[in-house]
C-alpha cells in the first residue's frame, strides 16, 4: 500500500447485501479506505478490534444475526458512538424508525435508492463535523491551560511585590512553593491520612506563594530592620499572619474559591507550632491544617538557608539539623521524617525549579479532569463498561475481592466477599470502621498497609497471610494485593486491589504435616533434624544465654530387647521419653536422636549441675522388672562455644568417657576428653551430614 | 441491446438510476452483478421452509437492490411482499411471492440477454 493510504479516513460499510456495499464503496470512490461487514455481528467484531481507526460507519437496519438497532445498542454501551459517527442506510422511511435511530445517536440518514451525490455529501459533512468537534475539544484544553497559567502569573506578581518590600532574595516565594510541593508529595507517599489528590497538592503549592501577603501592612522599618526586633516590634511583626488571612477573607469576590480558602489557612496558620506554642491561635498537632504545616516547614528551611538583612545564610546540612533538633520550631513528626529521609534531594529540587515543570504537568492533568465531563464521556463510558464487567465477574466468583481507595477512604468488597465477612459492600473510612477492624483483628490493616506502601509502581504486588475473624471463627487467608500508584513524580499511593483466599484447611494441614515430620512417631519427641533446627534457632535468638546439651542412651538396652522382645524394648523407650518430658521445662528441647539415644538441650542461669543431676535421676528407676539406667554426656556452651556441632561432639565425647568408666553415670565434658573416641560414631557422622537417624 | 433498452424491457427506470449513480459504467456493472445475488434463491427457499423472518430479510434485500438499481417493477412487487412478511407471514404472501417470481424471472432473463448481447 502507498503511504497516502494511511492518511485516508476509514469508513465501515455494514450491509447484508453485497451489492449495496459495493455500490456505496464505488460511490465513495478512492478517497476513503472502505471496510465491509455483512451483518451486525461482524460490524461489532470489527469495532471491537479497531474502533479507534473507524472514522465513520454506514449502517443498514435490516440484517440477519444482528440488526442495525442492535449494533447501535452495542455502540452506545461501549461508547464507540461518541467517536465514530454513524450514518444509517435504509429503505425504511417510516418515521418511528428514523426517530429511534436519531435517539440512539445516529448522525444522519441515507435513504435508498442511493444517490451518489447525496451519499458523498453526507459522508463528507459528517466527517467534517466530527473533525471540528475534536478541534474544539483541544481548543478548550488550551484555553483552560492558558487560564491557569495566567492566574498563576498574577499570584507570582502579587507575591513578588510582597517579597520585594520584605527585601527578600526574590527566590523565597519560588523556593517555598517548590518545597511545599516536594514535601506534600513525600508526605502522600508516607501516609493516607490527609486524603489529598494531585489537584489538592497543586492548590496548596500555588496558595503557598501568598503566605506572607500580610507583611504588606507591616512598617518597612520593622520588616527590614537589620538587628534584633524589640518585643514590641515582634508583636507587630506577628500580626502579619492574621492580617494576611483577613485580606483574603475580605476579598469582595472569590471567597468561596478553594484556592482562596487554602491560601487563607496558609496565611493564618503558617506560624503555628505542632506543640501548640505558635501564633496567632496557638493551634496544636493536626488542628493546624496540613497546608499550613507544610508551608511552615518550607518557610523555615528557606529562611535559614537564605541571606537576610539581619543574618547570613546557614549551610543546608546545618539548617536541616537545626530543624530536626527542634531549634526552629516544632513540626509534625511525619514531616520531619520526610525532611530527614530526603534532605539530600532538597537542593536539587530548588535548583531545578521543578515547580514550573510540575505545574505545567498538573495543569494538563487538571484540564483533562475538567474535560472528563464533556469531551471524555467516551472514556467514562468505557470505564463504566469495564466496571460493569468487573462487577459482573466479581458477583460470580466465590472470592473475597476488594478495592481500596485513599481518597475518598473507601473499601469496596465483592458481593460474595461482603456477605461472607458480614461487612457492607462499601465501607467508608475503613480504618475507623469497627466491624471491619473486628474482622481483620489487631495489626492486620497496618501490616498490609505497610507492605503496600513499600511496593513500587513497577512492582506493585504484595502478599501476606493473616487470620480473618468472621462467622464465629478465625480462619487463615492469603491476601494478594496490588498497590495503585499515580503517574505523578514521585508516584502517590492511591489505593489497592486484591483478594483474600481462604487457605485455612491447607495451612492447618501443613501445620499437622510439619508436626508429624518433626516428631518421632513412637515417643512423640522431636526427631534429631528438627531438634537441631530448633536448637540453632534458639542459639541465634538469644546468643548471650547459657546452654547445655546432653546426650544419653539406655544402658543394657540391647539385652532388654533380646531377652524380653522388641515390643518391650519399645515400651522402655516410651517410658524413658515420658520420664524425660516430665522432668524438663516446656522451653527445653528434647529429642530421640535415634535407637535408644536421646538428646536434651537446656537453657540455664546457674547451677546446671543440680539440674542435670535431677534429670539424670528421674530417668533412672525400675520399669516392669527392668532396671532402667542411662549413661549421659553433657557439654556446656561456656566450655565448648555456642555451636550445635561443637556441643554435640563434646557431649558425645563425654558420653564415651562415661561408657569407659562403666555406665550408669553422667559426666560433663572437659578438655581432657578431647581427642578420645566417639561413643556414637554413627549418629555423629549422620548429624554432621544433617541426616535423620530415626 | 443497449443498457437503456434493457431497462425498458425490465420495466425499469433508466433515467432515475443514471441520475443517481451518475455513470453508465457503474449502472452496467451493478446490473450485471444483480444476477450473482443469492437473495431471490434464499427468498424462495425460506418461503418454502416457512422461515418467515429469513424470507422477510431476503425480500427486503431484493427491494433495496431494486431501489438502488431503479428496477421499478420488481421493486414494487418485492416491496409488497416485504410488507406482507413484516412481523409474520400474512395470507397474501404466497400469492405475492408468485408475482415477485414472475418479475424476477423477467428481470433476470432480460439482464442475461443483455449480457449476451454485449458479449460480457
Amino acid at each position: 500500500m502507498e503511504e497516502t493510504n494511511t492518511k485516508k479516513q476509514t469508513i465501515l460499510v455494514v450491509d447484508d447485501s453485497e451489492m449495496n456495499r459495493s455500490i456505496l464503496a464505488d460511490m465513495l470512490g478512492d478517497e476513503y479506505n472502505i471496510l465491509e461487514a455483512e451483518d451486525g455481528l461482524e460490524a461489532v467484531s470489527v469495532m471491537q478490534k479497531k474502533s479507534d481507526e473507524i472514522d465513520l460507519m454506514l449502517l443498514d437496519i435490516v440484517m440477519p444475526r444482528m440488526n442495525g438497532f442492535d449494533v447501535l445498542g452495542v455502540m452506545n454501551q461501549n461508547g464507540w458512538i461518541e467517536a465514530t459517527p454513524v450514518i444509517m442506510v435504509s429503505a425504511e422511511s417510516g418515521s418511528p424508525q428514523v426517530e429511534r435511530a436519531y435517539d440512539m445517536g445516529v448522525t444522519d440518514f441515507i435513504m435508498r435508492p442511493f444517490d451518489a451525490l447525496i451519499v458523498r455529501r453526507r459522508v463528507v459533512n459528517t466527517l467534517l463535523l466530527y473533525a471540528k468537534q475534536r478541534r474544539l475539544v483541544s481548543m478548550v484544553e488550551e484555553q483552560i491551560y492558558e487560564k491557569e497559567r495566567r492566574s498563576g502569573m498574577m499570584i507570582d506578581i502579587l507575591s513578588h511585590i510582597v517579597e520585594f518590600r520584605n527585601g527578600e532574595s526574590g527566590l523565597h516565594i519560588l523556593h517555598v512553593r517548590t518545597l511545599t510541593d516536594f514535601f506534600l508529595r513525600l508526605l502522600m507517599q508516607k501516609t493516607d491520612q490527609y486524603h489529598m489528590t494531585a489537584a489538592d497538592i497543586s492548590r496548596i503549592s500555588t496558595g503557598s506563594a501568598l503566605h506572607d501577603i500580610g507583611k504588606i501592612a507591616i512598617d518597612e522599618h520593622i520588616l527590614n530592620k537589620p538587628g534584633r526586633l524589640t518585643a514590641e516590634e515582634f508583636e507587630i511583626m506577628k500580626t502579619h499572619a492574621m492580617v494576611g488571612a483577613r485580606m483574603l477573607e475580605d476579598l469582595p469576590v472569590h471567597q468561596d474559591d478553594p484556592l482562596v480558602q487554602t491560601a487563607y489557612e496558609i496565611c493564618r496558620w503558617h506560624h503555628e507550632r505542632y506543640d501548640g506554642r505558635g501564633y496567632p491561635d496557638g493551634l496544636a498537632g493536626d488542628d493546624i491544617p496540613i497546608s499550613a504545616q507544610v508551608v511552615a516547614l518550607a518557610d523555615v528551611y528557606d529562611a535559614l538557608t537564605s541571606p537576610r538583612v539581619y543574618k547570613a545564610p546557614i549551610p543546608h546540612e546545618t539548617a536541616v539539623q537545626m530543624i530536626l533538633d527542634g531549634k526552629c520550631g516544632a513540626f509534625n513528626p511525619l514531616l520531619l521524617e520526610c525532611l530527614s529521609e530526603n534532605a539530600g534531594e532538597i537542593r536539587g529540587q530548588l535548583a531545578a525549579g521543578s515547580v514550573s515543570k510540575g505545574t505545567r504537568r498538573e495543569i494538563q492533568a487538571i484540564a483533562d479532569e475538567s474535560l472528563h465531563s464533556g469531551a471524555s464521556k467516551r472514556t467514562l463510558r468505557l470505564l463504566d463498561y469495564e466496571r460493569d464487567k468487573y462487577s459482573f465477574f466479581a458477583a460470580l466468583t466465590e472470592d473475597i475481592q476488594f478495592e481500596y481507595t485513599v481518597s475518598p477512604p473507601m473499601i469496596t468488597l465483592s458481593p460474595w466477599g461482603a456477605k461472607k465477612l458480614g461487612v457492607d459492600e462499601i465501607v467508608m473510612d475503613p480504618v475507623n470502621n469497627p466491624r471491619l477492624q473486628q474482622v481483620l483483628g489487631p495489626g492486620v490493616w497496618d501490616r498490609l498497609s505497610a507492605l503496600l506502601h513499600a511496593t513500587t509502581p513497577k512492582e506493585p504486588d504484595a502478599h501476606m497471610e493473616c487470620l480473618l475473624h468472621y462467622g464465629g471463627e478465625a480462619r487463615w487467608h492469603r491476601v494478594i494485593s496490588r498497590a495503585v500508584w499515580s503517574s505523578d513524580t514521585p508516584p502517590r499511593f492511591e489505593g489497592a486491589l486484591g483478594k483474600a483466599i481462604d487457605v485455612h484447611e491447607a495451612r492447618v494441614r501443613l501445620q499437622e504435616m510439619e508436626q508429624k515430620a518433626s516428631t518421632d512417631a513412637m515417643t512423640g519427641l522431636l526427631n534429631r533434624a528438627s531438634a537441631r533446627e530448633r536448637i540453632e534457632e534458639r542459639i541465634a535468638e538469644r546468643p548471650d544465654s547459657n546452654y547445655a546439651l546432653a546426650i544419653f542412651d539406655v544402658d543394657r538396652f540391647k539385652s532388654a530387647n533380646d531377652t524380653r522382645g522388641h515390643q518391650f524394648g519399645d515400651q522402655v523407650l516410651i517410658q524413658v521419653a515420658q520420664r524425660l518430658r516430665r522432668s524438663i521445662r516446656g522451653t527445653d528441647i528434647s529429642c530421640r536422636a535415634g535407637g535408644d539415644e536421646f538428646m536434651l538441650f537446656l537453657e540455664y542461669k546457674t547451677e546446671i549441675e543440680k539440674t542435670i543431676d535431677r534429670i539424670f535421676h528421674s530417668l533412672c528407676g525400675p520399669f516392669e522388672g527392668f532396671n532402667v539406667s542411662v549413661s549421659m554426656g553433657v557439654a556446656l556452651g561456656e566450655t565448648v562455644g555456642l555451636d550445635y556441632e561443637n556441643l554435640f561432639h563434646a557431649a558425645d565425647l563425654a558420653l564415651y568417657s562415661v561408657k569407659q568408666a562403666g555406665k550408669g553415670l553422667y559426666r560433663f565434658y572437659d578438655r581432657s576428653m578431647k581427642g578420645t573416641l566417639s561413643a556414637i560414631t554413627a549418629i555423629d557422622t549422620e548429624a554432621r551430614q544433617g541426616g535423620d537417624a530415626s | 441491446m443497449t443498457l437503456q433498452e434493457c431497462y425498458q424491457a425490465m420495466g425499469a427506470d433508466y433515467e432515475d438510476v443514471l441520475s443517481r449513480l451518475r455513470s453508465e459504467r457503474l449502472v452496467q456493472k451493478f446490473v450485471l452483478k444483480f444476477l450473482d445475488d443469492g437473495s431471490f434463491d434464499l427468498l424462495c427457499r425460506s418461503m418454502a421452509e416457512g422461515q418467515d423472518e429469513e424470507a422477510f430479510r431476503a425480500s427486503h434485500t431484493i427491494k433495496g437492490m431494486c431501489q438502488n438499481l431503479g428496477f421499478t417493477k420488481l421493486g414494487q412487487s418485492s416491496h409488497e411482499l416485504t410488507e406482507a412478511l413484516r412481523g409474520g407471514r400474512s395470507p397474501e404472501a404466497d400469492q405475492l411471492l408468485e408475482r415477485v417470481r414472475a418479475d424476477y424471472e423477467q428481470t433476470a432473463g432480460t439482464i442475461r440477454a443483455f449480457r449476451q448481447s454485449i458479449g460480457a
